[in-house]
C-alpha cells in the first residue's frame, strides 16, 4: 500500500453531511416499517488526528475516524432509543427494532412527540475552514511540536504530564418523522496542555489549560495564549504555603466563577430541572435573583465557542438567547419535551450526541463584562484575601451550595499576590452569594474555548485555610 | 417480543482474525485490540422514562511501534480488510511522526502475556435478565423514594448495564479474549421545604451480575436511605471547617484511596515529576496502612474494577502499593515497568476500541485492620464521622479534595446529629502518617464510580473505616 493511499481521504463536509444524511432518513424509514408512530435519526462523522505528547516529547501520533447514529422512537408516547456505530444496513435493522422493542415495554408520556421542523434562523456552513479542514497529520505534529518546546522553554522547572495538538472535522445530520433535515459541519484545530512545575523537593500543584479555532489565522495567538496562561499557572504554584481562614471577599477568576456561580444558574434554569422540582429558580422567572450586573446569554453565534451551530440535537434553530440579564431570569431553557410540558416552544437547547437521548443545556454560555477594570484592578479591589483561579469541588446545582479546594490559588496582600497557597477549601451558596457581588471585570476570557466570562469579586465566601 | 429476546450476538473468540491480519505484519511491535462494548440502560425521574437505550460501540483499536514511536489508528469494522487498513493507518502514523519523538521508545522487554479466554461471571445471567423486569424495578423505586415523605419533589432512578468483550493480540504473543458484564444502580431524591433544597443519592456498581450488584444492600434499602438523607439535610447544620480527626467510612476510604494514593503513584504520573516520585522504599503512612490496587476483587466477589488481563494482554494481579507505611510499587504499563525496569503490573486500560490504553487504577484499597467502628467512636475526643462519597479529585503535589454527603459530629467518644456533608482536603502521604486507627470490616463501595484521566474508566475502591486527620472545608471558619 502507498503512503499515499495510506492519507486519510480529505474531509468533504457536502459528502459527509449527504452519507450520513442518507444513514439517517434509512434508519428511519427502518423504524417506521418496525412499527414506530414517530422516529428521529441523529448522525455524527467524525475524522481526527491527534498527537500526544508526554514528559515534554512526543508519545503517539493517531488517525480515527468514526460514525455513531442515535434513534429515537416513539409508540403510544411511548420511548425507545438505541445507538450504533455499526452502519451496514443488518446493524441499521437491528438498531431500528431494538428502538421499537424498548418502546413497547417502555411507559407512556403524552409529552413525547417529536418536534415540528422549523427554518434554521443562521446560514449553516460557515463552520469549516479549509486550510482547517485540510489539516493533515504532519501539520498537526509540527504544530504540537512547536508548542511543547516553546511551553518548556518558558522554564526548565515546567514539567509537562500530557499535551495534545489534534485537528478535528465533524459532521452531523438529523432526520425526522416530522420534517427535520438539516446537517452541518465544523472544522477547528486544538491545543491543550496538563502539567506542574518541579523545583527540586517542590512538586507545585498542577494546571491544565487550552483551546480550539475554527479560523486558522487565529493559532498563532491561541498558541501563545496557553503558554502563557499554563506556565504563569504552574509557576505561580510553587512554594504554597498557608492560607488565612476568614469570612468575606474571594476574586474568582472566569474559570472559577463559570465553575461556582453560572453554572448553577444554567443547571437551574433548565426547565426540566423546575418541572421536576430541583431548580433553585422555580418561580422566579422575570425576577432580580442576582446582582443587577449579571447578565448570562448563551450565544451559539459566535464562532469563537465551541459550541456555535445552527441547529440543536433535536434538529431545532439555535440562535442568541437573554438568559439572564441585569440579574432578571429572563427564560427557561427548553428542548422539545420540556416544551411540550409547559405548553411553549422550545428554545433550541436539546443537547448531547448521537449516543444518548436529547438532554438539555446551554450551547455557549457568554457572561458580560462588568466595568470594573482588568485582573489587576480586580486585585486592588480584593485588597487583601483569596484569589481563586480553579475550583475543584462539589457543586449541587439544586441547592447552590458549594464547597472545594482553590486550585492556583494565591493569597492576595495590599492588591497584590504574594504567595501561591495549598490546602484552602472554599464553600457558599451560589445564589445568595450572586447578590454580594463586589465587583466584575471589564475585561473578559476565553475559558477553553467553551465559555466567555469575567473575573469576579464576590463577597462572603467560607474559606478554610489547612 | 420481550427483551428476553434480543439477544447480544453470540459471543465469539475474536482473536482469530486478529491474528490472521497479525500474521502479515513486519518487525515491527503491533498491537490488536477488538472491543465490544453494549449498554443497556434504563433511567427514570418522577414517573417518567428519560431514558430506555440500547448502544453498541464495536471496533478494533491498533497500536503500533515503529522507528521507536507510537502509532494508533482505528475501525469501525471487525473484518480484516478494515483491520488492516487501520494497521497501516497507524504503521504511518508513527513513521510521519517520528523524527518529532526525540527519546526514541526501545522494543518491549518479553513479559508473561495472556492467552485463552477470560471471563468474569455475571454476563449470560444479566442477558437472561429481561430488561422489563429493570423498567419495573427502576419505576417502582422511584415511586418508593418520591412518596417516601411530602417533603420530596422528586426522584430519580436508574439501572445500566455495560457489558465487554475484548480479544487483543500482540505480535510478542498475546492472544486473549475476555468478557464481563459491569451493571449499576442509581436513585436519588430531593427535599426541599422553606426554599431550601437538599438531596439524597446512593448508588452500586458492580464487576458480575444481580448478587453482586446487591450484595451489601438491597435496591428497597438504598431508595430509603437516598430518601431519608435528602429529607434529614434539609434540617442538617453546618460543621466547622479547620484541621480535624475524622473517621472516613469505607466508600471514604475507597476515596482516600483512589484520589490522594491512586492517581500518584501512576506511573506515567511519576515520570513527570508526581509526588511520589523518588519514594519507593521510604515511608508515606502509618505502619497501620497497607494499600492495593488488584485486577482482582479480593475479600469477595464482584468490585466493579474487576479485569482479568488489562488491554495490552498482560494478567492483572493485587499490586501492594504501600505496605505496613512503606511506598512498594507504582502502577505500569509495559512501557512505563520497562523504564522502571520492573514487571508490568496490568494496568493498562483503553476506555473504547477507539482510545489508546493509559494507565489506570482497577480496585484499589486499604486492608483491613483489627478496630471496631464503635472503638474508633469512643476513641475520638473531637471529631467528625463521615460518609456518602461525591466527587474527588487529586494533584500533582500530592494534595487531594473529595466531597461527603453527610458528616456527625463526635465529641467525647459520642456521635452527634446529622450534619451537611462537607469537602475535604489534604496532602495525600501526610494524611496517611496520621491514620490511628484502621477498621476491620472490608467493604467496596465505589463501583458506581467512573475515574477520568482524558477517558474514563470504571474503577472501584474500598476499605475499612478509618481515623485519620484532614482539612474540612466547613462554614463559619
Amino acid at each position: 500500500m502507498s503512503s499515499q493511499e495510506l492519507q486519510a481521504p480529505p474531509f468533504n463536509p457536502e459528502q459527509e453531511e449527504s452519507r450520513l444524511l442518507d444513514r439517517c432518513e434509512q434508519l428511519v424509514e427502518m423504524a417506521v416499517s418496525g412499527g414506530a408512530e414517530e422516529a428521529e435519526a441523529f448522525g455524527t462523522f467524525s475524522q481526527v488526528s491527534c498527537v500526544s505528547f508526554e514528559k515534554g516529547d512526543l508519545k503517539m501520533a493517531q488517525v480515527d475516524d468514526g460514525t455513531s447514529i442515535g434513534l429515537r422512537v416513539f409508540k403510544n408516547g411511548k420511548l425507545g432509543f438505541t445507538s450504533t456505530n455499526q452502519t451496514e444496513v443488518s446493524s441499521l435493522e437491528e438498531a431500528a427494532r431494538d428502538a421499537c422493542t424498548l418502546a413497547d415495554f417502555s411507559v407512556a408520556d403524552e409529552m413525547n412527540q417529536l418536534p415540528e421542523a422549523h427554518p434554521l434562523s443562521q446560514q449553516t456552513g460557515s463552520l469549516v475552514q479549509a486550510e482547517v479542514g485540510s489539516f493533515g497529520l504532519e501539520q498537526v505534529v509540527e504544530c504540537g511540536r512547536e508548542f511543547v518546546e516553546r511551553t518548556s522553554a518558558r522554564d526548565p522547572r515546567i514539567a509537562i504530564d500530557k499535551a495534545d495538538a489534534q485537528a478535528s472535522r465533524i459532521s452531523v445530520a438529523v432526520h425526522s418523522t416530522t420534517g427535520v433535515h438539516f446537517s452541518e459541519s465544523d472544522a477547528s484545530i486544538g491545543l491543550s496542555v496538563f502539567g506542574m512545575a518541579v523545583d527540586g523537593d517542590d512538586v507545585g500543584g498542577f494546571d491544565y489549560w487550552g483551546g480550539n479555532v475554527r479560523d486558522l489565522s487565529r493559532l498563532a495567538a491561541l498558541t501563545d495564549e496557553t503558554i502563557e496562561r499554563f506556565s504563569d499557572a504552574v509557576l505561580g504554584n510553587l512554594k504554597a504555603g498557608a492560607a488565612e481562614s476568614y469570612t468575606g471577599p474571594v476574586l474568582f477568576s472566569p474559570a472559577a466563577f463559570l465553575s461556582c456561580f453560572v453554572s448553577p444558574v444554567v443547571s437551574a434554569s433548565s426547565a426540566i430541572a423546575v418541572q421536576r422540582g430541583r431548580s433553585a429558580l422555580a418561580g422566579k422567572l422575570g425576577e432580580a435573583f442576582a446582582d443587577s450586573r449579571l447578565s448570562i446569554t448563551d450565544d451559539p453565534t459566535d464562532l469563537e465557542l465551541s459550541g456555535a451551530g445552527c441547529f440543536d440535537r433535536e434538529g431545532q434553530p439555535t440562535t442568541r438567547f437573554s438568559l439572564v440579564e441585569g440579574g432578571v431570569l429572563k427564560s427557561y431553557l427548553y428542548n422539545a419535551y420540556a416544551a411540550k410540558v409547559d405548553k411553549c416552544e422550545s428554545t433550541g437547547h436539546a443537547s448531547g450526541g448521537a449516543r444518548s437521548v436529547p438532554g438539555l443545556g446551554p450551547h455557549a454560555i457568554s457572561v458580560a463584562a462588568g466595568s470594573d477594570g482588568d485582573q489587576a484592578a480586580m486585585l486592588k479591589a480584593l485588597d487583601r484575601g483569596l484569589f481563586v483561579q480553579r475550583f475543584s469541588g462539589t457543586v449541587d446545582p439544586a441547592s447552590g451550595d458549594f464547597s472545594g479546594v482553590a486550585k492556583s490559588a494565591r493569597w492576595v496582600e495590599n492588591g497584590q499576590v504574594v504567595r501561591s497557597l495549598k490546602e484552602t477549601l472554599i464553600s457558599g451558596n451560589a445564589f445568595e452569594l450572586l447578590n454580594r457581588v463586589g465587583a466584575l471585570s471589564s475585561t473578559r476570557e476565553l475559558i477553553f474555548s467553551s465559555a466567555r466570562a469575567p473575573f469576579a469579586l464576590i463577597d462572603g465566601l467560607s474559606v478554610t485555610a489547612g | 417480543m420481550t427483551l428476553r429476546e434480543l439477544p447480544l450476538k453470540d459471543l465469539q473468540d475474536p482473536t482469530d482474525l486478529l491474528n490472521e491480519v497479525l500474521t502479515e505484519t513486519g518487525d515491527e511491535f503491533v498491537e490488536l485490540r477488538y472491543h465490544r462494548k453494549r449498554t443497556r440502560s434504563i433511567s427514570v425521574e418522577k414517573g417518567r422514562v428519560d431514558q430506555a437505550k440500547i448502544s453498541e460501540h464495536t471496533g478494533v483499536g491498533v497500536r503500533v511501534l515503529a522507528q521507536g514511536t507510537w502509532g494508533f489508528a482505528s475501525t469501525d469494522r471487525f473484518e480484516k480488510a478494515a483491520v488492516r487498513r487501520a494497521l497501516e493507518a497507524a504503521r504511518s502514523a508513527a513513521i510521519s511522526s517520528a523524527s518529532a519523538r526525540l527519546n526514541k521508545t526501545a522494543p518491549l522487554p518479553k513479559v508473561d502475556l495472556a492467552r485463552g479466554l477470560f471471563e468474569l461471571p455475571g454476563t449470560g445471567e444479566l442477558i437472561a435478565r429481561p430488561l422489563e423486569e429493570s423498567l419495573d424495578m427502576v419505576m417502582r423505586l422511584e415511586s418508593q423514594a418520591r412518596q417516601a415523605s411530602t417533603s420530596i419533589q422528586s426522584a430519580g432512578c436508574g439501572y445500566t448495564e455495560i457489558f465487554e468483550e475484548k480479544g487483543v493480540v500482540t505480535s510478542d504473543g498475546a492472544k486473549a479474549w475476555t468478557r464481563l458484564v459491569r451493571p449499576e444502580f442509581r436513585i436519588s431524591a430531593v427535599a426541599q421545604k422553606d426554599g431550601e433544597i437538599q438531596r439524597g443519592s446512593e448508588s452500586v456498581g458492580a464487576t458480575g451480575g444481580w448478587d453482586c450488584l446487591f450484595r451489601n444492600a438491597t435496591a428497597e434499602s438504598l431508595a430509603d436511605k437516598a430518601a431519608k438523607r435528602a429529607v434529614d439535610l434539609l434540617s442538617a447544620g453546618y460543621p466547622e471547617g479547620g484541621r480535624k480527626k475524622v473517621l472516613l467510612s469505607p466508600s471514604l476510604v475507597g476515596l482516600l484511596t483512589h484520589e490522594a494514593v491512586g492517581h500518584t503513584v501512576e506511573a506515567d504520573f511519576v515520570m513527570s515529576g508526581s509526588v511520589a516520585a523518588g519514594k519507593l522504599g521510604t515511608r508515606v503512612a502509618s505502619d497501620l496502612v497497607t494499600l492495593c490496587d488488584s485486577g482482582i476483587s479480593e475479600y469477595y466477589e464482584g468490585a466493579g474494577g474487576s479485569m482479568m488481563i488489562d488491554d495490552e494482554g498482560v494478567p492483572t494481579q493485587n499490586t501492594v502499593i504501600v505496605k505496613d507505611g512503606i511506598l512498594k510499587s507504582y502502577l505500569h504499563d509495559r512501557e512505563s515497568a520497562a523504564h522502571f525496569e520492573v514487571e508490568p503490573t496490568g494496568n493498562a486500560r483503553a476506555w473504547e476500541y477507539d482510545n489508546e490504553p493509559l494507565i489506570r487504577m482497577r480496585n484499589t484499597f486499604i486492608a483491613p485492620g483489627d478496630s471496631t467502628l464503635e472503638e474508633m467512636i469512643a476513641g475520638t475526643e473531637d471529631g467528625l464521622l463521615l460518609d456518602g462519597p461525591a466527587n474527588g479529585q487529586a494533584d500533582s503535589n500530592g494534595e487531594f479534595m473529595f466531597g461527603t454527603h453527610e458528616a456527625y459530629q463526635i465529641k467525647d467518644g459520642k456521635l452527634g446529629p446529622l450534619m451537611r456533608g462537607v469537602n475535604i482536603s489534604g496532602v495525600a502521604f501526610d494524611v496517611l502518617q496520621t491514620v490511628d486507627r484502621v477498621g476491620k470490616d472490608f467493604v467496596w463501595d465505589l463501583g458506581s464510580g467512573h475515574c477520568g484521566k482524558g477517558q474514563p474508566a470504571k474503577v472501584d475502591a474500598g476499605g475499612p473505616w478509618l481515623s485519620c486527620e484532614v482539612v474540612v472545608g466547613g462554614r463559619g471558619a
